[in-house]
């Protein structure tokens, strides 16, 4: 105890620890003068250390633990005791006594409060803002050389991307999208800034504007406006695109050159059911056929009427092999769903592969070379033409 | 008399000091300050006849940072699960709280906080539907604070 003694007056002299010895009752044995400014109070031989540490309660054996297993610490840090932080150690001295060891660290925790306060300031009005962000009505991102910084929810479900973190991982994800040909963001930027710009991503139309934010930040705002027209475009029985609306798609696509399956489809013996059941009827096979096909295409693929009981499809970003797959399964659904009154109808399929030399008349006459094999080849079928 | 500790648990500036202010001085500061380390304040009830005396530990909010020390957690009888009502991130969030608390406290009760419903219109307050652990509170305006705490006191004593 008298070298225990030394070393405690020697760090009890910087005010920096303040000390309780306590028996295996909790029952204080002595405490250091100082102790006074955390407890409150001069503890007294013989009183329950308990009252003065509250922090104990519901840990009495661990801390029992102590006297059995001597070398066994127990420690809670960062304890707000009057106006003060501590920490708080109790060590083993002997079979009989333990120390409380209370370590003043309030100067370096209060400058940690202020850090802490002013991170999580930051961090609810970043949370705020991107909740406002998020919930804009347009595509909104902020690019800054070829990094993007920032994008907002609409914008990462837009592309199919299902975070920032992915984002990053491949820059030219996005702009890519927006045409082949585009260097980068500062080229956009470059272009916007002389005139307002329209950009068609898929089958949609956009606005975009753009900010400068800082020296090198950029801003960009894309409002779709497609829905504007949409109405002239739409067939009403369907509620798919009508043919001229889909020639213009069709045309962007092989502008920029992105590869893409495009399928002919054509409903088997429609006149028949027209002429067996009615028109009316008819009218139900289409919306029924139109149903089952937009039910298992993606968001980017387009579907539209061409005309009577012949439909375009357009499988964008679709390899060969997986085009002629889900054609396939396709003309199998269309096949295996029955319609009331009518029963099943059955469809035929021709496709066609783009390539970088195809125009918009090229290849149409694929698509429906392959239909019209189809058809000969006894109908319900998908047909290939290269 | 029975002494229990009890924690106040949940993410960042949910309001778990404003709701001990509340409990144990009947006072309300709007000025957020946030928390660090263990603050533990001391409040005495009587529950069917039986008196208790809580010792509430305000322990410090999780951050995307920061987790809670287990160590804060030991010896725990109880627990107030608190999120902000409206922040969603606070309310998905509770799940983990309690998990980790039980893991380290399996046979301690809990209850759970949805804070500042002040914030919340009537109408939003209406189309809450709370199950029979979760309150909905207000600090500010003494939203169902007593019942919260008393509440739990109940589960753990009788």
């Amino acid at each position: 105890m008298k070298t225990t003694q030394i070393i405690l007056n020697a760090i009890l002299s910087k005010r920096i620890f303040e000390y309780v010895l306590v028996n295996r009752d909790f029952q204080v044995i002595q405490a250091s003068d100082g102790i006074v400014r955390y407890l409150n109070a001069m503890p007294q031989k013989g009183e329950d250390v308990l009252e003065y540490f509250p922090e104990f309660i519901g840990n009495e054996e661990e801390i029992r633990q102590i006297f059995v297993k001597r070398h066994c610490l127990y420690t809670l840090e960062s304890i707000y005791k009057n106006e003060y932080y501590v920490n708080i150690s109790i060590e083993y001295c002997d079979q009989e006594t333990a120390i409380i060891l209370l370590h003043n660290i309030t100067s370096i925790a209060v400058t940690n409060q202020r850090l802490l306060q002013y991170s999580n300031e930051s961090t609810l009005l970043y949370h705020t803002l991107q909740k406002v962000v998020d919930n804009q009505n347009a595509l909104v991102f902020v690019a800054n050389d070829e990094r993007i910084e920032f994008a907002n929810q609409k914008f990462l479900n837009y592309i199919g991307v299902e975070s920032l973190e992915k984002l990053r991982e491949n820059p030219f994800n996005f702009y890519t999208k927006i045409e082949k040909t585009l260097e980068s963001y500062d080229a956009l930027f470059e272009r916007i800034q002389s005139g307002k710009e329209q950009v068609k991503i898929g089958k949609d139309t956009f606005l975009i504007q753009a900010t400068l934010v800082e020296s090198t930040y950029k801003l960009f705002t894309l409002t779709k406006i497609t829905h504007l027209s949409d109405g002239m475009q739409i067939d009403p029985l369907t509620g798919i695109y009508r043919r001229g609306y889909f020639d213009e798609v069709l045309a962007e696509f092989l502008h920029k050159k992105d590869t893409f399956a495009l399928a002919m489809i054509d409903l088997d013996n429609f006149k028949k059911v027209n002429d067996t059941y009615g028109h009316l009827a008819g009218d139900k096979v289409l919306k029924s056929f139109v149903s089952v096909i937009k039910k298992h295409i993606r968001k980017d693929d387009f579907f539209a009427r061409w005309g009577g009981e012949e439909f375009m499809l357009l499988l964008a970003n679709t390899p060969l092999e997986s085009a002629q797959m889900k054609l396939d399964r396709l003309c199998e659904m269309v096949a295996q769903h029955p319609i009331e009154e009518v029963g099943r109808v059955t469809a035929s399929f021709g496709f066609t592969y783009s390539t970088p030399e195809d125009e918009l008349d090229t290849i149409i006459q694929r698509a429906d070379e392959a239909l019209y094999e189809a058809k000969r080849a006894g109908k319900n079928c998908v047909i290939f033409k290269k | 008399m029975v002494r229990k500790k009890i924690l106040l648990i949940g993410d960042f500036n949910v309001g778990k000091t404003s709701l001990i202010r509340r409990y144990v001085d009947n006072s309300f500061d709007e000025k957020y300050l946030t928390t660090i380390g263990v603050k533990i304040s001391k409040k005495c009830l009587t529950i069917e006849g039986l008196e208790c005396e809580l010792l509430i530990w305000d322990v410090e909010g999780q951050t995307p940072h920061k987790r809670i020390p287990h160590s804060y957690l030991k010896g725990a009888s109880g627990a107030i699960f608190v999120a902000d009502v409206n922040r969603s991130e606070t309310i998905e969030g509770i799940d983990a709280h309690i998990t980790t608390f039980l893991s380290i406290n399996p046979h301690s009760k809990y209850v759970i906080a949805y804070n500042k419903a002040d914030l919340l219109t009537a109408q939003q307050q209406e189309m809450l539907s709370l199950s029979g652990d979760i309150f909905l509170t207000s600090a500010k305006e003494n939203l169902n604070v007593e019942r919260l705490f008393i509440t739990l006191a109940k589960e753990m004593l009788l």
